[in-house]
């Protein structure tokens, strides 16, 4: 690194030179440059490590001793060969002897340690610009074009721009596979569904797309619009539209002041029918989501301004028939005719009257030339009657049927069959021990009593319709144990942790726990054979 | 234990099948009892949670009165709807 001064010093006009004429500028020179540029490396302050212990140096190598192996290294540097035990595996009796020979040689050592050690980035540089040098030659511009006149400045903006594009010989992937590419007049549309694409294309990731789903709650239409304009194509999809007796206002549905019954009356049939199946549309068709829809009726009698969407039924008919039967009325159409054709007290008459569009659209899908003459008849006879008996006056006596009725302890479920109210004395006795473990005394007023038994009696309702839905989702007829099971899964009564009979030994009397542990094992496996069997039986009628 | 008795098991047979419209098997009135108690049992917890952040401090000892109930037992039979 001596001639290094005298070397700065001829590289520096040649670098001036570099600037007068581009021509001569080749690799070599280039490097050569560069390497003039890079500051005079100083002898580094440390050997490297690579090159080895410095013979004869006391001074033990500041490597940061990491493992035992390295720190019996170093003490074998020292001279106090006593305290130390003799090297016993193969590796340490190498390496001790090695560095021997190394102490012994110092100059051997020091001189190639020295060529590797001082090597920095302007000796690699020089080194390759040595091998560089008897390849390269100067460039030359080809054609040697004389620099052409100057011009208007706005357009050698152009002039200078970077050369156009060269032109693409192959077929972009868009165009592909379309033939009149060149009818402009069609843009391609867009499908929903994946194209039909021709043999060749990979459709190796096809497959993975996710068609585009969403629920109806999450739908960013509804979510941001706040234009009630823009809700009118939902809506009509239930069956809704402006000119029946509700009215669509923003989220809420409310039904029009109320028509006048004989108006109702006077008006042509065809609105009823529609009024009918307006109202089988909200109440979801077939029975079994009812209890969907009871569920905004729940605090009915506490608040009015719910903002939740509520079925209102008109008021006469809610008195007259308890929910469920509207829905009897579409299902067992006959039922209510045969009512009818009986000799009929004037109270059913009224009553018919009250509940009004379904039954009479029920009554007049089915009608003959014959029964519209009876309809005529009923029609103006009920209308004498309803204009004669006020509204409230044929209120009264059906709240009394419907009273004497529970009091005899019978209800009428939605299917027509009469069933016993849940005993009151168990309720009760369930009810005040769990307060008590509660911590509350326990006692239980009659107001409460009668609102615990009001959710024993929906829940019993509620609960019937799920069993009935897995059931019939099953295949079967016969609500069994797996239904409640899965029932009680979905309710995230039986987790992994909690089966069924831990839940039973828990809350359940001994007698009824005996009775519980028999049966399951054998059955599950019957009914899992017994579906497999319906399933494939419906996949062979499917065929 | 507060249940040392057993329930009718004939009416909450006949209960369920006359809302289902479909016969039971032998022994599922049993689950279906302890899917009844464990419903109750939340009901009257909660309507006690709420009975006691309604009148905490106020009355001594905090009875669950019906509107406690009231309030209560749409959620509890939200949670209960398979």
């Amino acid at each position: 690194m001596s001639d290094s001064p005298r070397k700065k010093q001829r590289i520096t006009p040649r670098n001036s030179d570099v600037h007068e004429s581009v021509n001569t500028e080749t690799p070599y020179l280039n490097l050569r440059q560069l390497a003039g540029a890079i500051q005079n490396p100083i002898t580094p302050f440390r050997r490297a490590i690579s090159a080895g212990p410095t013979p004869g140096s006391r001074r033990t190598p500041s490597i940061p001793i990491r493992t035992p192996g390295t720190a019996a290294r170093r003490s074998a540097n020292r001279p106090i060969p006593a305290r130390r035990a003799a090297p016993t595996t193969p590796h340490a009796i190498r390496a001790l002897r090695e560095r021997a020979n190394a102490a012994r040689t110092p100059g051997h050592n020091r001189r190639r340690s020295g060529r590797v050690q001082r090597e920095t980035p302007r000796d690699i540089l020089r080194d390759l610009s040595k091998v560089l040098a008897r390849t390269t030659r100067p460039v030359q511009p080809s054609p040697l074009v004389p620099q052409p006149a100057p011009r208007n400045p706005a357009l050698d903006d152009f002039e200078d721009g970077p050369d156009p594009v060269a032109p693409r010989l192959s077929l972009a992937i868009s165009d592909m596979y379309y033939d009149d590419d060149d009818s402009f007049h069609e843009a391609p549309p867009r499908r929903s569904l994946l194209p039909d694409l021709p043999d060749d294309v990979d459709t190796g990731t096809i497959h993975s797309v996710e068609l585009g789903r969403r629920a109806l709650s999450e739908d960013p239409r509804r979510m941001f619009s706040t234009r009630v304009s823009e809700r009118f194509a939902d809506l009509n999809e239930l069956g809704i539209d402006a000119a029946s007796g509700f009215e669509v206002d923003g989220t809420f549905i409310t039904r029009r002041a109320p028509l006048d019954a004989e108006q109702l009356l006077l008006e042509n049939d065809e609105d009823l029918d529609e009024t009918t199946t307006e109202l089988q549309a909200l109440t979801g068709g077939q029975g079994n989501h009812r209890s969907d829809i009871d569920l905004g009726v729940f605090g009915n009698d506490d608040e009015f301004d719910e903002p939740t969407f509520r079925f209102t039924i008109p008021h006469r008919t809610q008195a007259a028939a308890r929910p469920g039967v509207i829905e009897e009325a579409d299902e067992d159409a006959d039922e209510y005719e045969d009512a009818e054709s009986d000799a009929r007290p004037q109270l059913d008459i009224a009553e018919g009257e009250t509940i009004g569009a379904p039954e009479l659209g029920g009554y007049e899908s089915e009608g003959d030339a014959g029964e519209d003459l009876d309809l005529q008849a009923y029609r103006e006879e009920a209308s004498a009657i309803d204009r004669s008996l006020q509204t409230q006056s044929a209120e009264g006596p059906i709240l009394n049927k419907e009273v004497r009725k529970q009091r005899k302890g019978l209800n009428i479920s939605r299917h027509g069959l009469e069933y016993p109210s849940f005993p009151a004395v168990t309720v009760r006795r369930l009810a005040t021990g769990f307060s008590r473990t509660q911590g509350s005394n326990g006692k239980i007023n009659k107001d409460t009593m009668a609102t615990i038994m009001q959710a024993t009696e929906w829940f019993f309702e509620q609960v019937s319709d799920d069993l009935a839905s897995y059931a019939q989702h099953a295949g079967r007829k016969m609500i069994e144990e797996d239904d409640v099971i899965t029932l009680m899964k979905r309710q995230r009564q039986i987790t992994e942790n909690t089966t069924s009979f831990s839940l039973a030994q828990k809350m359940l009397p001994r007698e009824l726990l005996q009775e519980l542990r028999i049966p399951p094992t054998p059955k599950l496996k019957r009914t899992k054979r017994k579906r497999t069997e319906m399933m494939e039986r419906g996949e062979e009628e499917a065929d | 234990m507060p249940q040392q008795t057993l329930y009718p098991r004939g009416t909450l047979k006949k209960i369920v099948k006359a809302h289902s419209n479909k016969p039971l098997s032998k022994n599922v009135d049993i689950l279906i009892f302890l899917n009844y108690t464990l419903f109750l049992q939340d009901l009257m917890r909660e309507a006690s949670i709420s009975a006691k952040q309604n009148r905490s401090g106020t009355r001594g000892g905090a009875g669950i009165t019906a509107r406690d109930v009231r309030k209560v037992r749409e959620g509890v039979l939200r949670k209960y709807k398979g």
